[in-house]
């Protein structure tokens, strides 16, 4: 069953210079489904536009971000909820912190700096349960954080007080303490050394299974993918290339951008220089025709300079945008 | 703790700053190649009196010691400090035997009183105007209030003062033309002389008002639409606060440190006076008060205003730090 279906999706950024319209296409046409207690990852370069996906699918939409068209809906108890289609914002604000929540990116400057942790929590807390009882709402918070393995006392710090990994897996426990049911992490392992990373994803790991809910990982990191997710989806300017199982990802991959990806990993012990896809992302601005990827693609052919490639079903679960594998199929 | 690592060193700072500004106040007059006590004596004798010289002297001499001068420079700096310590800034050369204490004293409260008002009504109406105007960008009155600040600002402010004036007090006369209190007017605590006092700051606070609030607003703005973009705005967008929480806990609360900073600074500078607010409305302060001892090179009294004004700004600023810590838990640790 998936908790969430997004259709057709095109959220761009407008902007106006000298009379004339910029737009910037960071999310064009992506479709794609979660489905429950699942961890569904979403690779890709930097500006490829993750998090914007990330944004619009929460609605969080504000200008210059514009949603030209598409749904979003959620599946929370059996029903079923097109978040863009919310008129009211305050309708929004009920849904986020509790249903759907946030690991942001750059974890570092997400708190309040003028306000000590336990405000922070009270705040999210307070906004969608109202708080009548302190000590119950200390006993939540202590059970909350001692499963997460961190102590009490930090409550009483101030942000600036603590190392970059505890503010991270401060966020993560102020974003999973109304136990959502859907929890989007925007990069959460970024500007984390290795050992820091282990840990948070760790607690995501354990997090995920005791709360039993869904989790959208955004991250231009396979490692963690490779590590983490159950499903993959690989973007490249704007739109998903490939999507599969992350087995099926890691082994069978069939878009040329995957591939190319894929073979410039590092492995352990090997010593060769990898290989890179020649050549640089697109603006969003001015994307490619046809294909956005022939212009670096080794395998490009006339008909990719024209026209574009629909996602299609090549195996269990196994969508790709590429003609190559429309004609062996 | 505390005490010691954020009091103490900034105490030790405010009584360096205040050494070194009274000094300077010291040094620089005695720079001067005329000599006031010269001055004075030839103003006598120009008025063609015959004077013993023996009585003019006598007289030099007691000038020297009135005004301070007398003894070598080291001695002169000793003396200094000590009338300093007990109150005395010496008598006023132009209303000769009145002290200079006593002149600042009548004017320090019609000064205190017009810009104390007008600072705060203005801060705390631009301040506000300019979170409101960042948390709504996009509503009608924001995009007005804009506009006026934007307009208002560049105004100068003698021309606002004399436009305010001509109209309500001139073609419409609602309120007085000058002074700061009816003529003839008992001076008391009563409701009577408070109306009128009253009547009378209107004007001359509301000229001041109507353009500071545009600086206090535009400041806001700025500080608070970059604290907007912060990620924990974001973030508490994200995790659904409410509007009003995420506008006075996160984006004002936040913006407001450098508005008080702002605030602190001008309160110091309360002491210079408002010069052309005072000669606008004829309003008595400390302003028109230097105007005057400037025009008449009254440099006891123009010393007096300095050190008052030197101990404003200083105080103002260590008052400001030591409450900082309270605002911005950053600079608590440090």
């Amino acid at each position: 069953m998936s908790i969430l279906e997004v259709k057709e999706l095109k959220a761009y950024y407008s902007t106006e210079k000298y009379g004339h319209i910029y737009r910037v296409r960071a999310v064009d046409g992506v479709s794609f489904q979660v489905h429950k207690n699942e961890i569904y990852g979403i690779a890709g370069e930097s500006g490829c536009g993750k998090s914007t996906l990330l944004k619009a699918v929460s609605g969080l939409i504000k200008p210059p971000l514009e949603i030209l068209e598409g749904e979003v809906a959620y599946n929370f108890d059996d029903k079923i909820l097109d978040i863009l289609a919310l008129k009211e914002d305050k309708q929004r604000r009920q849904v986020r912190g509790v249903r759907i929540s946030h690991i942001p990116q750059g974890s570092m400057s997400v708190l309040n700096p003028v306000r000590r942790i336990k405000k922070s929590f009270e705040d999210i807390v307070d906004a969608h349960q109202k708080i009548k009882d302190r000590t119950c709402f200390d006993k939540m918070v202590k059970t909350h954080l001692e499963a997460l393995g961190l102590d009490w006392s930090v409550m009483h710090a101030f942000p600036h007080q603590l190392s970059g990994g505890m503010r991270q897996r401060i966020t993560i426990a102020l974003a999973t303490i109304l136990k959502p049911d859907i929890i989007f992490a925007d990069e959460p392992t970024t500007a984390l050394d290795v050992i820091v990373q282990r840990g948070v994803v760790q607690l995501i790991k354990q997090i995920k299974k005791e709360q039993q809910n869904t989790l959208i990982m955004v991250t231009h990191d396979l490692a963690i993918h490779a590590n983490l997710c159950d499903r993959l989806a690989i973007m490249y300017a704007g739109k998903i290339v490939e999507e599969a199982d992350v087995d099926i990802i890691f082994n069978q991959p069939k878009h040329p951008y995957t591939l190319m990806l894929l073979k410039s990993l590092p492995t352990i012990g090997d010593k060769s220089i990898r290989a890179s896809a020649p050549g640089a992302p697109p603006s969003l601005i001015h994307v490619p025709s046809g294909c956005r990827f022939h212009p670096r693609c080794p395998e490009a052919t006339e008909r990719c300079r024209k026209e574009t490639p629909e996602l299609i079903q090549v195996g269990e679960g196994h969508r790709v945008a590429c003609f190559l594998e429309e004609g062996s199929k | 703790m505390v005490f010691k690592k954020y009091i103490i060193p900034r105490f030790i700072q405010y009584i360096t700053v205040l050494f070194i500004g009274i000094t300077l106040v010291f040094i620089i007059p005695r720079l001067l190649p005329s000599d006031p006590v010269e001055h004075q004596l030839n103003r006598m004798t120009a008025q063609g009196q015959y004077l013993d010289p023996a009585a003019v002297e006598e007289m030099r001499e007691t000038l020297q010691e009135l005004y301070g001068l007398k003894g070598g420079l080291f001695q002169q700096y000793i003396n200094y400090w000590k009338r300093l310590f007990i109150g005395n800034l010496g008598p006023s050369f132009t209303q000769f035997p009145t002290p200079v204490v006593e002149l600042i004293k009548i004017s320090l409260p019609w000064t205190l009183g017009l810009l104390l008002v007008s600072l705060m009504l203005s801060w705390v109406i631009g301040t506000m105007l300019g979170g409101i105007k960042v948390s709504f960008p996009n509503s009608i009155l924001a995009k007005i209030m804009e506009v006026l600040a934007m307009g208002m600002r560049p105004i100068p402010y003698y021309i606002m003062a004399l436009v305010l004036l001509i109209i309500f007090a001139f073609i419409f006369p609602v309120f007085p033309m000058a002074g700061g209190y009816s003529m003839g007017a008992k001076v008391g605590f009563n409701l009577r002389f408070i109306l009128d006092l009253f009547r009378h700051a209107f004007l001359p606070i509301m000229s001041m008002v109507v353009l500071e609030i545009g600086g206090w607003f535009l400041q806001m703005r700025n500080v608070a639409s970059n604290v907007v973009e912060e990620d924990y705005v974001v973030y508490a967008e994200a995790s659904g606060l409410p509007k009003l929480k995420i506008i006075f806990r996160y984006i004002m609360r936040n913006a407001i440190i450098p508005q008080i900073t702002g605030l602190a600074l001008n309160l110091g500078f309360i002491f210079g006076g408002a010069l052309i607010t005072e000669i606008v409305f004829s309003y008595p302060g400390i302003g028109t008060l230097l105007y005057s001892a400037i025009l008449a090179g009254d440099y006891n009294l123009i010393l007096g205003i300095n050190i008052f004004s030197i101990v404003g700004v200083s105080t103002a600023m260590l008052i400001i730090d030591l409450i900082y810590p309270l605002l911005d838990p950053r600079v608590r640790y440090q």
